[in-house]
């Protein structure tokens, strides 16, 4: 008994094994991208949605009829958040051809940013991985694609001033999660607090920010004119619920990309009505593009998942980082003609010039030296069922940025 | 039959105290160190820089815990930390200007002895408080990173290991990082093997197996368990070193928060304790297994076989891993390396059971 359990191990360890190593026999007639998550450790809140926002809008566009004549193939696959297994998985669709990759997970992308430059494909890191990366001379290969992190702490702040006619002696709390990530926004923050003469104290909390309470007391008795708040998932309820606690007026919270309509829901939807954000991609069903997705990929029941969460901002963030990269293609296969590589497709996203998406999306425009896109955004604000956009797509102080992102970038030069 | 000794007749003392008295034995380390050393002929470019690669670096730093956990009895659930020390240190010395073979010690040295600052903790605790205090040393090295930026490498916590070379061969060549870390691992492994068999080791042992006894007969605890940390940190270091010039390239607090120890102390237990093909074995288990599960499945699904929804099948590889280590330590709970122990030992006197061992 104890032989054939050791011998059915045995053999089913070969069999996994010899299915790993069963390379993929298909022919190059598809464009493949490498859109790959991290589902199951730190960024589940965001993955599922965005992953199927990426699914769907491809099998539009293969419904359609392709771009060219060109069909798209997805490849995704779980990372777990981990550099040791998103580098294996980006090689493995490397040799499968894959052009194009996502892994929407900053530790991943962070290794994968020295591979990408050699190998010349694409990686796309739209609203994760390095903000310098925005720098198009030092980075040729690598495309946030949206308003960095920088940008969106730029923009709430672009926001204040012009709604309160200016920033001077105003106090600003910047509470964030304690990670490079919470972190990231300070320089920008202090350069402005500097330029503008306000008022800026960081608050942090550890991650993964479950229990915020102490720092909130210290955030009540500074008395702030207004919050940002910097961190994701979970952490921004909890942040959200502690400020409303604290007797923190919710219309002077101002958050960054990460806060969506489920998390105001678990909050409770009135509980912190007037809540703002910073959000780079409009939510919601009503637009030409989502509505073709509903049409020709939900009917025909092709969709990635459950249709209720179309529309939903992750799902709609998923989408727009395809329009992006198959407009970029297109570009790519008008000018240069298929079969397309990592080169003709990072030639075809620098000549996206004022991507019109019918305001979708703020105009893009990737030049060789700018692969922000522009860097624009916009302030929304939740009214109780949904987020409803306070401003216009606009940049702000896009010098201070871009003054800190080529500092970095020069960083990371020299040490290549 | 495999393990033949019949006509293995060691006549010198120099022959019993080999590393491998049994031929069987040597034959097998032969012929799987010229597979490694040959590996680049054989392996495609994905397979080695993508499984053996980090398998060798793991296994290499698994073998330095297996120093402090399996020989001298210490726990350590901090050690990523130490790994991120010499990740972190080997890259500011290279940027400095230092030439990599000495940064590679320099890291080990930095490593050594701010591990041996938290050992010290030793002295005066053990078990589960150890465990704690090991804790407090990830926590507060990671702390110590994040708010650094001069470590950190600036707003993005992101450092590239700079333009280096070991011995005329630079790291921008795939087949250098593959040999350094392969050299790497062997070394180790030397290293381990032999160190059991040292004063040295004797010593560990013994204070592992009881402190106070060991006092008692002469082995200062105070010394060799301040010992055994530094050691085990100075290679461990060294290891994170490897780890960031030969693999990563490019480090981030996140590759080596709490979740990377918790995994080494997976290595070092599944693998089991205080074995050194052991350690080979569970970081094989703990680093490839999910990355081998996680393929297979997403291939069934591609080839239409498995039909769940993308959620459930990125979970599905987690349940299957979770249920092999349970099944693995409910079949053997010494670790894998007994595993493959009993099957030498049955081996060893196929086909003639019922004699003795």
């Amino acid at each position: 008994m104890k032989k054939t359990f050791k011998k059915g191990m045995i053999g089913a360890l070969f069999a996994t094994a010899a299915l790993a190593a069963a390379p993929a026999l298909q022919a190059q007639e598809t464009v493949k991208f490498g859109l790959f998550h991290d589902f199951t450790k730190v960024y589940t809140f965001v993955a599922d949605e965005f992953s199927q926002g990426q699914r769907d809008y491809l099998t539009l566009i293969n419904e359609e009829g392709g771009i060219k004549g060109q069909k798209f193939e997805a490849i995704v696959r779980d990372h777990g958040n981990e550099p040791q297994r998103g580098l294996e998985l980006y090689n493995r669709a490397r040799e499968e051809g894959a052009i194009y990759f996502m892994f929407l997970s900053t530790p991943v992308a962070n290794a994968v940013v020295p591979r990408a430059l050699q190998d010349k494909v694409v990686l796309g890191t739209p609203l994760h991985g390095r903000g310098d990366a925005m720098v198009g001379e030092t980075f040729p290969y690598v495309f946030p694609m949206m308003a960095s992190y920088w940008s969106q702490a730029a923009r709430l702040l672009k926001y204040v001033e012009d709604t309160q006619g200016g920033l001077k002696g105003k106090k600003i709390a910047h509470v964030h999660i304690d990670t490079p990530f919470g972190r990231e926004p300070l320089p920008i923050l202090e350069k402005l607090a500097q330029q503008k003469s306000f008022e800026l104290r960081a608050f942090a909390y550890p991650s993964p920010g479950n229990e915020q309470s102490a720092v909130w007391s210290d955030v009540r008795r500074y008395r702030p004119d207004y919050v940002l708040i910097w961190g994701a998932g979970n952490s921004q309820m909890v942040s959200v619920r502690e400020a409303v606690r604290n007797g923190i007026d919710p219309s002077k919270i101002l958050s960054v990309v990460w806060l969506t309509e489920t998390d105001m829901k678990n909050i409770g939807e009135s509980t912190a009505i007037g809540v703002k954000r910073v959000e780079v991609v409009q939510p919601g069903r009503d637009h030409p593009i989502i509505q073709r997705i509903l049409d020709k990929v939900y009917k025909a029941g092709k969709g990635a998942g459950p249709e209720a969460r179309v529309g939903n901002t992750y799902y709609n963030y998923g989408v727009a980082d395809m329009v992006i990269a198959t407009e970029g293609a297109k570009l790519a296969l008008e000018k240069f003609g298929p079969p397309l590589t990592g080169e003709k497709l990072k030639a075809g996203m620098e000549m996206i010039r004022d991507l019109d998406t019918k305001g979708f999306m703020p105009p893009v425009t990737i030049t060789p030296q700018d692969h922000q896109g522009g860097g624009q955004a916009r302030v929304s604000q939740w009214d109780g069922k949904a987020w409803v956009p306070v401003s216009d797509w606009a940049a702000a102080y896009q010098d201070v940025v871009w003054e800190e992102a080529r500092a970095s970038a020069a960083k990371f030069s020299q040490a290549k | 039959m495999f393990y033949r000794l019949s006509g293995v007749h060691h006549t010198r003392y120099e022959d019993t105290r080999r590393l491998w008295p049994i031929p069987a034995d040597r034959r097998l380390v032969a012929v799987l160190f010229l597979l490694a050393l040959s590996a680049p002929l054989w392996l495609s470019e994905l397979y080695l820089q993508n499984y053996l690669l980090p398998w060798l670096i793991w296994s290499a730093a698994t073998l330095s815990l297996t120093l402090l956990m399996g020989v001298a009895g210490q726990l350590h659930f901090g050690y990523a930390a130490v790994m991120a020390i010499g990740a972190y240190s080997a890259i500011h010395l290279v940027r400095l200007g230092v030439p990599f073979e000495l940064a590679f010690i320099g890291a080990g040295l930095v490593a050594a002895v701010i591990g041996c600052l938290f050992g010290a903790a030793a002295l005066r605790v053990k078990g589960l408080y150890l465990v704690m205090a090991t804790l407090a040393m990830q926590y507060l090295v990671d702390w110590v990173i994040v708010n650094v930026p001069a470590i950190s490498g600036g707003a993005h916590a992101t450092l590239q290991a700079p333009e280096a070379r070991v011995l005329f061969f630079s790291f921008a060549d795939g087949l250098t990082r593959y040999y350094f870390a392969f050299f790497w691992a062997v070394f180790m492994t030397l290293f381990l093997l032999n160190t059991k068999r040292t004063s040295f080791g004797r010593a560990l042992v013994a204070i592992r197996d009881k402190d106070y006894a060991a006092s008692v007969i002469g082995v200062s605890p105070f010394r060799y368990k301040l010992l055994a940390f530094f050691s085990s940190s100075f290679f461990g270091g060294m290891s994170g070193a490897v780890l960031a010039f030969c693999f990563y390239r490019a480090v981030t607090p996140e590759q080596f928060g709490f979740n990377v120890s918790t995994q080494l102390v997976a290595m070092v237990l599944v693998g089991g304790l205080g074995s050194v093909i052991g350690a080979y074995l569970g970081a094989a288990f703990v680093l490839l297994t999910p990355m081998i599960l996680s393929n297979g499945i997403a291939a069934l699904s591609d080839a239409g076989w498995l039909s769940v929804s993308a959620n459930l099948l990125a979970h599905l590889p987690l349940m299957i891993y979770g249920a092999l280590i349970i099944g693995f330590l409910l079949a053997e709970p010494l670790g894998l390396a007994k595993i493959y122990d009993n099957m030498r030992n049955y081996f060893l006197v196929w086909p003639f059971k019922h004699s003795r061992r």
